[in-house]
């Protein structure tokens, strides 16, 4: 006898594993489109109806290729570094609330669940460098965690904003906080939408997205940690940038903007956590073919020179503001 | 019923994890399985209805984790192989140790009277804050002032060097050299 808790977990698990994995198929089209028609790339425009082909093009190309494991490597961890990947970025997808109470997990500790899977992603990224006796790959490795490592103290200052507002860890109750009284980016000018850049700025860094794909800068490193990985091995690198990149993109829309809140009293629902998410998704893809890569130092510097005591001045911003707030008036309290 | 399998499960695999942290050897392979200790050990405070503590114990050493591992790389790492010895030799006093701990570990659990069945799986952070910064906020506050002397000793060791060969950082010197470029176009 299965208890109903942990059938609810597989069969919501599943479908939002599915659904997320579609999405970000998706995903892969649309950004390729997109850079297609910004940058002049003309294959990802025109392969089948719309370049709806090229996702399957891409895959299928990635199936023929041979399944490549480098003679010095330490061949059990350069296996499992792929998979782990999209394992733990799936896993952060356990407490978002997708709509209503829909969610895999109503975790009373969401906010810091997702903390800890984001900061579990550096493993099989420094594994998967390391494991393929490498110099490029082993040097983006460092890189990887360095950046990982700076990058996670910002993102889990600034996901402290919106839990000190609502007084929930519980992202399902940050977002029905947000229902019942206003977005965090939008009500008290400020703290809430300077948090949500910097969130949103960690969440690019982890996730290796440009302008913070240092890791992976092609330009030095060949391709970093994915530089000896052939076929769906890569693929599956691939697979897990664009999922943390969708996920990010979730996960903000639901600590900053509301998650399925509707705007303009709108009804209620999981369409409008489709589009909060895919806006910002869009937003992403707009940046990362529109800026340049910043140099190593440089990105360290931004991290623990500018975002590190911002963010740290937000949350205090933020306590005062709970506290005070509410002898101001209820103009003021929210 | 499910919680029994959980619990072995998470023993089990935090016996062999920890098992093989002392017996890699490949340091990398070390550092590893010490994570998947840490990480399981999350699992046995979520079994015992501590959610928070058990995320934050992932939060908190896979940083750690990590970092310990690039040291070892960048400290040990010789040669071209990847593979970085981890030989111990001491094992019969390290054994004579670990069982005295051990000892004393169970006799402390054997006459501790402990609650039979399992507190109810509620958000016990907002009691935890409470009890944190309210009975306890002097510990709490010491502790922190603890944590702060180590970052200051730990920087103060670190920026200690000759102070004939202080040469600006990689990225400073790239900076000046751009900005003399600018300077003569």
């Amino acid at each position: 006898m299965i208890p109903p808790i942990v059938l609810h977990g597989l069969i919501y698990g599943g479908v939002a594993a599915i659904a997320l994995l579609t999405l970000t198929a998706w995903g892969i089209w649309f950004e390729r489109k997109f850079a297609g028609r910004m940058q002049s790339r003309l294959g990802p425009t025109m392969v089948g109806w719309a370049g709806l082909l090229q996702p399957l093009a891409d895959v299928l190309k990635l199936l023929q290729k041979e399944d490549l494991v480098p003679a010095q490597a330490d061949r059990t961890l350069y296996l499992l570094s792929p998979p782990l990947t999209v394992f733990f970025t799936l896993a952060t997808v356990a407490v978002i609330p997708f709509g209503v109470d829909v969610a895999v997990a109503n975790l009373p500790i969401g906010v810091p669940w997702i903390l800890a899977f984001s900061g579990l992603m550096v493993f099989p990224v420094w594994t998967a460098g390391w494991a393929s006796a490498n110099k490029y790959a082993l040097l983006g490795a460092m890189r990887a965690v360095a950046q990982g490592i700076s990058y996670e103290i910002p993102m889990l200052l600034t996901a402290l904003v919106p839990v000190i507002f609502a007084g929930s860890m519980n992202v399902n109750e940050i977002v029905r906080w947000q229902a019942e009284h206003h977005w965090i980016a939008l009500w008290p000018p400020g703290p809430g939408l300077f948090a949500f850049v910097i969130f949103f700025l960690s969440c690019l860094a982890e996730a290796n997205r440009i302008p913070f794909d240092i890791p992976e800068a092609e330009s030095e490193l060949v391709a970093g940690v994915t530089t000896e990985y052939s076929g769906m091995r890569f693929g599956l690198f691939y697979l897990a940038e664009y999922l943390h990149t969708l996920v990010a993109s979730a996960v903000a829309s639901a600590l900053f903007f509301g998650g399925w809140n509707g705007i303009f009293g709108l009804p209620d629902g999981i369409h409008w956590m489709l589009a909060k998410t895919l806006t910002l998704f869009f937003l992403i893809t707009w940046i990362r073919w529109s800026l340049l890569r910043f140099r190593a130092d440089q990105l360290m510097r931004i991290c623990w020179t500018y975002l590190v005591p911002a963010s740290l001045a937000l949350v205090m911003i933020s306590a005062l503001w709970v506290h005070y707030a509410p002898q101001l008036g209820p103009m003021w309290g929210g | 019923m499910i919680d029994r399998i959980a619990f072995g499960v998470v023993a089990l695999l935090l016996l062999l994890s920890a098992l093989r942290v002392v017996t890699s050897k490949n340091l990398v392979h070390s550092v590893l399985w010490l994570g998947l200790t840490l990480v399981t050990t999350a699992g046995a405070y979520l079994l015992l209805s501590a959610p928070f503590i058990a995320s934050i114990q992932i939060l908190l050493y896979t940083g750690g984790v990590i970092t310990l591992m690039l040291f070892g790389v960048m400290l040990t790492r010789r040669g071209e192989d990847i593979a970085i010895p981890n030989e111990s030799s001491e094992g019969g006093r390290a054994l004579i140790l670990s069982l005295a701990t051990f000892g004393l570990f169970t006799g402390a659990v054997l006459k501790t009277p402990l609650p039979q069945e399992a507190p109810p799986f509620t958000g016990s952070t907002a009691e935890l804050g409470r009890e944190i910064l309210g009975p306890n906020l002097m510990a709490f506050e010491v502790l922190s002032v603890l944590l702060l002397a180590a970052m200051v000793g730990a920087i103060v060791i670190a920026r200690r060097r000759d102070p004939g060969s202080q040469r600006p950082s990689l990225g400073l010197r790239i900076e000046a050299e751009a900005k003399s470029q600018e300077g003569k176009s």
